[in-house]
């Protein structure tokens, strides 16, 4: 593969500080880069984001990592870059359904590996994932797509056995509960949209 | 990700609130059941309703997996059941009573609604047979409730119906003597009875619907009650349009919830979806009750001058925010204040701060009326007409629905104690403050012409 691109991704962290986003995508602008996806967060006061561009020249990893590095001070920034190619979303390769895992209860170190091993192992996709602590008690939330050929009562089950031993409560639960009770638009239009 | 406040809000809601949904209600018209042969009859309305309903409780097991959201109760609802009782005698009864009562029991389900009549303006033959057979019938099934409509406010008050009424009443109370009256908690008399309320005792299908149906209702008020709770709690100088706004937002929530289980019911059921009840239910549990929000907004002692206001408030609320929610409101949709069912409400009449007379004034601001009060055995007909014909005329000449279910405990007096035990709750034994003193009025009988505003063609 070239290292020469024209579509890339392009990930970089960094300490968050006010006009972060803006040194980042002027860079890419300033050599004729086309942003067309973007998402960011903060964790700690750690700032990331990813996003790919379309170049209309030409460029080298290395270029557009340097354009982007000179409009932080050394050694703040850490950037990376690659080739971009069409990925199918997992969940969109076999018929699945959104649920959100909720998981509350006492942290502890672990709970992430048990819970991800386990989706992993039943073929579950993680579409996002959240979690907060306050004081000694985590929250952890999961928007997860199932096969549609899962029981969801065995998982549910089986599932609260494993965070048992962690002495955590999950809750499987399919987002148009999330969706009828926060969003506005017709219940109607939410089954048409399935269809 | 979706926004994580409300996906937080929405466990909170289940875990803290209670969130719900009160119930799903499978309304099913058995007229054509109907046969000269009522050993025919009978059959037809088992076999409908049980190849209908049989699967409502799987179905709505499976939605309860999939959202994690408890339906709390299944029930049924049958067109009145007056009508397949045109033409026959009146010991025929209780052969449709206990086809369907059966149906029920068979599908699973603990109450079906139904065995109703509509008297306003004048009895059938059908009619007066179902509602004299009332102390048989109410004595002798388990799941079968009862529903009388004896005013609307177009036709007015028929008080002929509602003396009979009564006198079958205190009859039934007598044929329950042995669970303290019990089957009078299966028969509500209304005025203005609405067609498509999910809700037990009163649940019945209407003419004016499809041939089955699914109804909703929301969930019970522990979540109304939570987020009143919460925002007085944390602004303690709330002030009441505050609190009307957050039980409206409450309200839009649970009435969406609800509305997504009918839909996804209806459809695996293969009927129409009907409408979602906004009225928030109480049952007996603490954390449960409607009476807990009176509370929360500041009516310590519920029955207290201003208690009618929060009733007002509540309730305009909860239709404020339920009718933004769905274009498939319908039933009752307002909040219950049933005594012997709402420990908040039951405490009160112990302590003596809630009385008839004041329950009387907070039915006219929210929905039914006079629900599930313990009265004294020896309580005499005319003050339960009196009861009735008072709701009666607050529905009547509002324009709204009201409703009576009282129970006459027999042997028990005012102030002792009675406990139906589940989701029908205790209380202690109540009555009117005069309870005698219309006798004269009553005897007349007849029909109470319908209001001046009902003329509107």
């Amino acid at each position: 593969m070239t290292d020469d691109l024209t579509r890339c991704v392009i990930s970089v962290l960094a300490p968050d500080s006010i006009g972060i986003i803006k040194r980042i995508t002027s860079a890419i602008t300033d050599l004729g880069g086309d942003i067309d996806g973007m998402s960011q967060t903060v964790i700690h006061g750690y700032f990331t984001v990813i996003l790919t561009a379309e170049f209309q020249t030409v460029y080298t990893k290395e270029q557009i990592r340097d354009a982007i590095l000179n409009n932080f001070e050394p050694g703040d920034a850490s950037v990376m870059i690659r080739h971009f190619e069409e990925i199918p979303p997992p969940s969109q390769i076999r018929k699945t359904d959104r649920y959100i895992l909720t998981l509350t209860g006492k942290d502890r170190p672990g709970i992430l590996k048990t819970v991800t091993s386990y989706l992993a192992d039943n073929n579950i996709n993680i579409e996002d994932y959240f979690f907060t602590i306050q004081g000694d008690h985590v929250t952890h939330i999961g928007e997860v797509s199932v096969p549609s050929e899962i029981d969801i009562k065995q998982l549910q089950g089986e599932l609260q056995t494993l965070v048992s031993s962690i002495d955590l409560v999950a809750t499987l639960q399919h987002e148009f509960l999330f969706r009828a009770a926060n969003d506005i638009f017709s219940i109607r239009q939410l089954f048409k949209m399935k269809k | 990700m979706r926004r994580v406040d409300d996906i937080l809000n929405t466990v909170r809601m289940l875990e803290e609130g209670n969130l719900d949904v009160r119930t799903v209600t499978m309304g099913i018209n058995i007229d054509d059941c109907a046969h000269s042969d009522i050993a025919k009859a009978s059959v037809n309305v088992y076999k409908k309703i049980h190849s209908l309903a049989k699967d409502l409780v799987p179905f709505c097991d499976r939605l309860t997996t999939k959202y994690g959201l408890p339906i709390v109760n299944k029930r049924l609802a049958v067109s009145p059941a007056s009508r397949l009782l045109e033409g026959h005698r009146p010991e025929d009864a209780l052969q449709i009573a206990r086809a369907l009562d059966r149906a029920a029991a068979d599908s699973n389900i603990d109450l079906i609604g139904g065995y109703t009549a509509l008297v306003q303006k004048g009895m059938t033959n059908g009619e007066e047979i179902l509602i004299h057979s009332l102390p048989t019938v109410l004595s002798q099934t388990q799941r079968l409730c009862s529903s009388i409509n004896v005013g609307t406010s177009r036709a007015g008050i028929n008080v002929d119906a509602i003396r009979t009424v009564s006198d079958m009443i205190l009859k039934i109370a007598e044929a329950t003597r042995d669970k303290n009256g019990f089957g009078c908690a299966k028969l509500v008399v209304f005025a203005n009875i609405p067609e498509d309320n999910p809700f037990m005792a009163g649940a019945f299908l209407g003419a004016g619907e499809a041939s089955s149906v699914i109804n909703v209702g929301v969930s019970g008020p522990g979540v109304v009650k939570r987020a009143v709770e919460s925002l007085v709690k944390d602004h303690p100088d709330v002030t009441l349009d505050e609190i009307a706004e957050v039980v409206k937002h409450t309200a839009f929530r649970v009435t969406r919830t609800g509305e997504l289980i009918g839909r996804e019911a209806a459809a695996l059921l293969n009927v129409s979806f009907g409408v979602v009840d906004l009225s928030l239910a109480p049952t007996p549990k603490v954390g449960d009750s409607v009476g807990e929000i009176y509370q929360a907004m500041g009516i310590r002692k519920i029955g207290a001058p201003g208690t009618t206001a929060a009733v007002a408030l509540l309730n305009d609320a909860v239709k404020k925010g339920g009718i933004f929610a769905s274009a498939a409101v319908g039933g009752l949709s307002g909040a219950f204040i049933p005594v012997m069912e709402d420990h908040a409400l039951a405490e009160a009449i112990k302590e003596g701060t809630l009385t008839i007379e004041k329950l009387e004034a907070m039915t006219a601001v929210c929905s039914v009326g006079l629900d599930m009060i313990a009265l004294p055995g020896d309580v005499e007909a005319s003050t339960i007409s009196g009861m009735i014909l008072d709701e009666a005329a607050i529905g009547v000449f509002t324009g709204k629905t009201t409703a009576v279910r009282v129970i006459p405990v027999p042997g028990k007096k005012i102030g002792d104690f009675v406990d139906f035990g589940g989701l029908f709750g205790s209380s202690c034994i109540a009555n009117a403050a005069c309870p005698d003193g219309n006798k004269c009025f009553i005897e007349h009988g007849g029909h109470i012409p319908a209001p001046i505003n009902s003329l509107r063609n």
